[in-house]
């Protein structure tokens, strides 16, 4: 398969991008979901860098 | 437009939000936004100054609490929220994170003691609904581009409520015509008390802030009348006479020539009236006075809103006001409708007039939701202003109390409001009222606008429903399509099956009537006088019996005399069309006396809003006028202008197809469809998967089905361009052989070409979003950094605990995982589905209220849905087919230009369905693909002489084919020619929602139900397919008795159960275990029967368990059941 398994340094904070302003934001697990610019109340999480192929078959 | 072209998507500029919105998009929304609108500016300033206040006494002092004014703000954040920038809220907002799109709203609490005015006070009663696109909601009056800026569409046209992130609507109903008194006849009139007859005048009166009751009046066969009046839920019947002698003091004289005015010939009647006015002075009531204080009296203690100090005069004064022809105001006008009511009455009993009945629309118009939502507050304000009442009370009870202003407000404090009340009826569509609001439905007030596709979306804001009533009873009389709805409601979008009939669309043109200026209406009466209509005051000096009524919204102004009628409605109707001095919503509805029996006749004016209305053209002032339904009715319409005969046709319809609605509109050439296939693509069209929407991203809608390569019709009505349905295409372009070739095209069944297929013909994915949220406030996703397992968990999540996007889920592989703070560790949550999909979008949620929310998640998946056997497709025409092989491409028929068929149509579907257009769209789309042309499918451009064959056909010959579309064609299996010609060509195919993947069930043995043991049912459950009595029957009538223990027995709920031979009883025997001390593993049992002491008799049977279940149940009953055993 190709999805790796190397683990990623630990704590870092994610990155979501802001509903209304589309500012990135780092937001830790505990941190309340808000955009520190805006203040806007939905995040979303970006496409993964991690290498996604599926077998065509 | 005229005809269809293609110049919309193939414009450079396609894409670009245009500098306004569509017209006709912004129709759908229209007759919802306008009513609430209306309630917003108007109507809720009116229904406070109505509103009851509340008063009663406490420690001897009379208090009186009444609201005197509100205020209903935007959808905001609270201005505490400091960070957030902007405040504003949008709907996408509340779709996206499933919240609710609301207002605050204040009430100011105006309170007295001893009638002397306290210091008022302002309450939050929290936030309530707010519709999308009136003027409360932030994307009112946004142009096109804006719109998109705020995560719309560009033609959003609003009239839904956003409630925990579903939209929903309130259903339009068709209820009775305000303020007309209707003949009804119904025979469950009889069981309303002593003497009553079926026969009644029946006034459904609504007031200016829109509450309604309404009022009967009877004929009782002793030659009286009774007035019925309902006060919360409860009828009341009062006699006639008592009733007008409360409403205004005159003298008996005086109420008797009022009552025979115009009748003095009808020697019955006359008789009558002198009876009822004799009957109340029997009773001992002469004068008003003395009515007013009897009905103040025996009413009084029903109406428990008045308070305890009110006059008997005044409970009546109450009665008159709340419950008697409420739309009318004045007393003596009041007098006047019931004069005209009883002479109709009498009239109608004699059978001098036709019944009207409900049922018909021309005695019908519609709720709409901003107008129920109105009601619902208003009802909702009052109960609010009771629970209040009710915690001054409970204060009240503590020593030494004394209400201040502070005791008041802490009264107030926790006295809620009205936010929970509001926002549960639009979820549930359920009121729960005192007074029922006129209504005669609880239920189903509103519902969801699923978003299917475009179709589906649009066919639910004009949708009527006839009323939840109408489903349950057996009579066909309100499903019947009347002539009078014509240019109404649509004769052919209805569905089959329960709610043919009840359910109901309106046609395109058909309009709702919003509240009119009221400047314009105050001119009607004054220039109907100027024209020639005498006032009520000069009633005495003129032929009644030759002279019409005119009514105005359920108010008498004057007489018309029989020579003047015809003029002056046509110079109002003139005034009507310039729409200066009266309004252009004007519904002027003269019924003509005639020589036969017909309707009772009068000039009836309506203003109101709620009405039905449509253009049509005014031949004589050859402007647009718009018509009413009871208007129509006394009209005469043409439809082309070679219809119209001199001098007697008046008006001509617009368009030819303005009758049919919205989506019947959409079907290609209905006029050379069998009538009911019509019926089909109306539905079927609301199934097709498509286009719903262009916010993939922006959305947490359940499921979302979605086509990945629409095409553009080549064969259209010019309403799909008129629409811009192409922004929200929902089919492909098909190469169709009318051929039967495979042998697997039995039964409707079609085959597709496995090569287009696999280069995505038809293909489509389905969005399925769920919400995560945590228990705990505290609880936090996250991967469990230290865990053991953390190289596999780190393939499915991230380090965040949520999934990454893009990533190919399977069944139960890790989806998600979290801290759980109750108890104190990670927990990782599996996704489960037999299907494989693609995580599409993760969104994190949170609304702007709670301090310390729950974490919430909201996980949206693309499951790819590739077309496969058994998936369903239909063509424009209703026919609708399964898909039932994928056949190769090189075994199936070429032409002789090497093209082969994506879909394989069999012939035996045509005869039987006479489904034309179809065979015509076929001839259509080829010729249009051959020319490049986009053919136009309107109903009712060719005729007999000139026919869509010809001219297809001849097109076709142009291009080098076959005049009728036909091909040579060869085998694909050994390249021989057919000797038979196919008919070949391009048919716009939709791919409807119902797909095996979302239908299949299997078990073999699996979950069963506790109570019975018997195998549960339902897909979801994994549950099985019920072998029911019938099946069982046809088991049995072939002797598969092996077969039938296998399913009903073995396979179901097969237990073993000892039974007592000789006492016959299977609840006897109990089991006595042993255990052996040296042995603890090992135990023996012995069956006893308890009933008989014996453990000889024992035998072990297998019997059904829910035998065992019904033995037990009659034991409790008192009742045993003897089993006769026989040794074989």
């Amino acid at each position: 398969m190709s999805e790796g398994s190397s683990k990623e340094p630990q704590k870092t904070p994610m990155v979501y991008i802001c509903g209304e302003c589309h500012n990135e934001n780092e937001i830790r697990p505990r941190d309340p979901i808000r955009c520190r610019e805006c203040g806007y109340r939905i995040m979303y999480k970006k496409r993964t860098k991690k290498l996604v192929v599926f077998d065509a078959r | 437009m005229e005809n269809p072209s293609l110049k919309y998507i193939t414009n450079p500029n396609f894409g670009t939000p245009p500098e306004n919105q569509n017209e006709l998009l912004q129709s759908l929304g229209k007759p919802h936004t306008s009513s609430f609108n209306y309630m917003v500016n108007k109507g809720l300033d009116e229904a406070i100054k109505d509103l009851n206040s509340v008063e009663f006494t406490l420690n001897e002092r009379r208090i009186k609490f009444s609201i005197s004014n509100y205020s209903f703000q935007k959808p905001e954040v609270s201005q505490e929220m400091v960070l957030v920038k902007n405040k504003t809220i949008y709907p996408t907002f509340c779709r996206q994170s499933a919240n609710t799109y609301k207002g605050r709203f204040f009430v100011e609490v105006d309170w007295f003691i001893d009638d002397v005015q306290q210091q008022s006070f302002t309450k939050d009663l929290g936030e309530i609904p707010v519709m999308v696109k009136s003027e409360l909601c932030n994307l009112h009056n946004l142009k096109p581009k804006e719109l998109v800026e705020h995560g719309e569409h560009e033609q959003e046209s609003g009239g839904y409520f956003i409630i925990k992130g579903n939209e929903k609507l309130v259903r339009m109903l068709l209820i009775t015509r305000r303020n007309y008194p209707i003949a009804i006849r119904r025979p469950g009139w009889k069981q309303r008390g002593v003497l009553f007859s079926d026969s009644g005048i029946s006034i459904r009166c609504v007031q200016t802030d829109q509450t309604a009751t309404t009022n009967v009046l009877h004929f009782v066969t002793d030659g009286s009348a009774k007035l019925m009046f309902s006060y919360q839920k409860t009828l009341y019947y009062a006699p006639l006479c008592l009733i007008l002698k409360c409403l205004c003091n005159y003298s008996d004289q005086y109420i008797c020539q009022k009552l025979i005015q115009s009748c003095d010939d009808d020697t019955y009647y006359v008789d009558c009236v002198q009876n009822m006015l004799r009957s109340v002075h029997v009773s001992g009531l002469h004068t008003s006075e003395d009515c007013k204080n009897y009905l103040g009296r025996m009413f009084r203690v029903k109406f428990y809103e008045c308070p305890e100090w009110y006059t008997d005069a005044e409970i009546a004064d109450f009665i008159l006001k709340k419950c008697v022809l409420i739309h009318l105001n004045d007393n003596e006008d009041k007098f006047n409708m019931l004069v005209f009511m009883t002479q109709k009455l009498f009239s109608f009993s004699q059978d001098k007039c036709k019944v009207e009945g409900t049922d018909a629309v021309m005695m019908q118009e519609i709720l709409l939701g901003g107008h129920l939502y109105l009601q619902v507050v208003k009802e909702k304000l009052y109960s609010w202003l009771n629970v209040l009442k009710i915690n001054c009370l409970k204060l009240a009870k503590a020593t030494n109390f004394n209400l201040s202003q502070t005791e008041v407000l802490k009264a107030a404090k926790n006295s809620g409001g009205i936010e929970h009340a509001l926002a549960n009826f639009l979820a549930t569509g359920n009121i729960n009222s005192i007074s029922g609001l006129g209504l005669m439905q609880d239920k189903g007030l509103a519902i969801v606008a699923e978003n299917i596709n475009k179709m589906r979306y649009m066919s639910h804001f004009r949708a009527v429903h006839r009323g939840a009533f109408f489903q349950e009873i057996r009579t066909t009389e309100a499903r019947q399509l009347l002539p009078d709805a014509w240019g109404f409601i649509c004769p052919v979008h209805t569905p089959d099956g329960a709610p043919c009939g009840l359910l109901n669309h309106l046609a395109l043109n058909c309009i709702i009537t919003d509240v009119p200026d009221d400047d314009k209406v105050k001119n009607i009466p004054l220039i109907l006088t100027e024209l020639g209509m005498k006032p009520l005051k000069y009633a005495d000096t003129i032929d009644l019996n030759a002279s019409y009524s005119v009514q105005l919204d359920g108010r008498i102004v004057g007489y018309i005399s029989n020579g003047d009628v015809a003029r002056i409605v046509q110079k109002l109707r003139l005034f009507k069309i310039k729409g200066k001095m009266v309004p252009e919503t004007l519904e002027i509805a003269w019924v003509p006396r005639k020589k036969s029996i017909c309707q009772y006749p009068g000039v009836y004016l309506f203003t109101g809003p709620a009405r039905m209305m449509r253009p049509l053209m005014n031949l004589y002032a050859n402007k647009v006028e718009l018509v009413g339904t009871l208007e129509q009715v006394y009209m005469d319409v043409c439809i082309t202008p070679e219809e119209a005969y001199e001098k007697v046709t008046t008006h001509m319809e617009l368009n030819k197809c303005s009758f049919l609605s919205n989506l019947a509109q959409l079907i290609p050439m209905p006029d050379c469809n069998q009538s009911p296939r019509n019926m089909y693509q109306c539905q079927m069209g609301k199934q097709t998967m498509g286009t719903p929407c262009h916010t993939w991203d922006l959305q947490s809608e359940t499921k979302l089905y979605r086509l990945q390569t629409p095409g553009s019709p080549l064969f259209r009505p010019v309403h799909y361009d008129n629409i811009l349905l192409d922004d929200f295409a929902m089919g492909t372009n098909a190469i169709v052989a009318v051929i039967s070739y495979t042998g697997y095209d039995m039964e409707d069944a079609m085959i597709i070409n496995k090569a287009s297929e696999e280069r995505g013909l038809a293909h489509g994915s389905i969005y399925k979003s769920e919400f995560v949220q945590l228990d705990h406030p505290d609880s936090y996703f996250e991967r469990d950094q230290f865990s053991k397992e953390i190289s596999y968990l780190s393939k499915f999540i991230d380090a965040d605990g949520l999934p990454y996007i893009g990533r190919k889920l399977k069944d139960e592989e890790p989806l998600y995982s979290y801290f759980d703070a109750d108890k104190q560790f990670y927990i990782v949550k599996r996704f489960k589905s037999k299907e494989e999909c693609y995580v599409h979008n993760v969104k994190l949620c949170a609304d702007f209220g709670h301090k310390n929310p729950k974490k919430t998640v909201c996980f949206t998946y693309r499951v790819p849905r590739n077309p496969s056997v058994g998936d369903k497709f239909a063509s424009r025409a209703g026919q609708k087919g399964i898909c039932s092989q994928k056949w190769p491409a090189e075994d199936l028929p070429f032409t002789e230009t090497g093209l082969v068929p994506d879909i394989v149509f069999n012939p035996h579907g045509f005869p039987s369905r006479m489904t034309i257009a179809m065979m015509i769209e076929i001839m259509a789309g080829k010729s249009a693909a051959l020319h490049g042309l986009v053919h136009d499918a309107t109903p009712f451009r060719f005729t007999e002489e000139d026919t869509a064959i010809d001219y297809f056909g001849r097109l076709l010959e142009k291009g080098g084919y076959n005049y009728y579309g036909t091909e040579t064609m060869y085998s694909g299996i050994d390249g021989r020619e057919m000797s038979v010609q196919i008919f070949f060509g391009v048919v716009y195919y939709q791919r409807l929602r119902h797909m095996v993947s979302d239908k299949w069930q299997v078990r073999s043995t699996g979950p069963v139900n506790i109570l019975t043991r018997q195998p549960l049912k339902g897909r979801k459950r994994g549950g099985g397919v019920r072998f029911g009595e019938m099946e069982r029957d046809a088991l049995i009538s072939h002797g598969a008795s092996f077969l039938l223990q296998d399913r009903l027995f073995h396979c179901s709920d097969e237990t073993t159960a000892f039974v007592c031979t000789s006492c016959g009883t299977i609840l006897g025997p109990i089991t006595t275990v042993t255990r052996f001390a040296d042995k603890p593993q090992h135990c023996e049992t012995k069956e006893t029967c308890r009933l008989c002491n014996d453990d000889q008799h024992i035998s072990r049977i297998q019997i059904p368990y829910i035998f065992k279940f019904f033995v037990t149940q009659l034991a409790s009953c008192n009742i045993n059941i003897k089993i006769g055993c026989r040794q074989f």
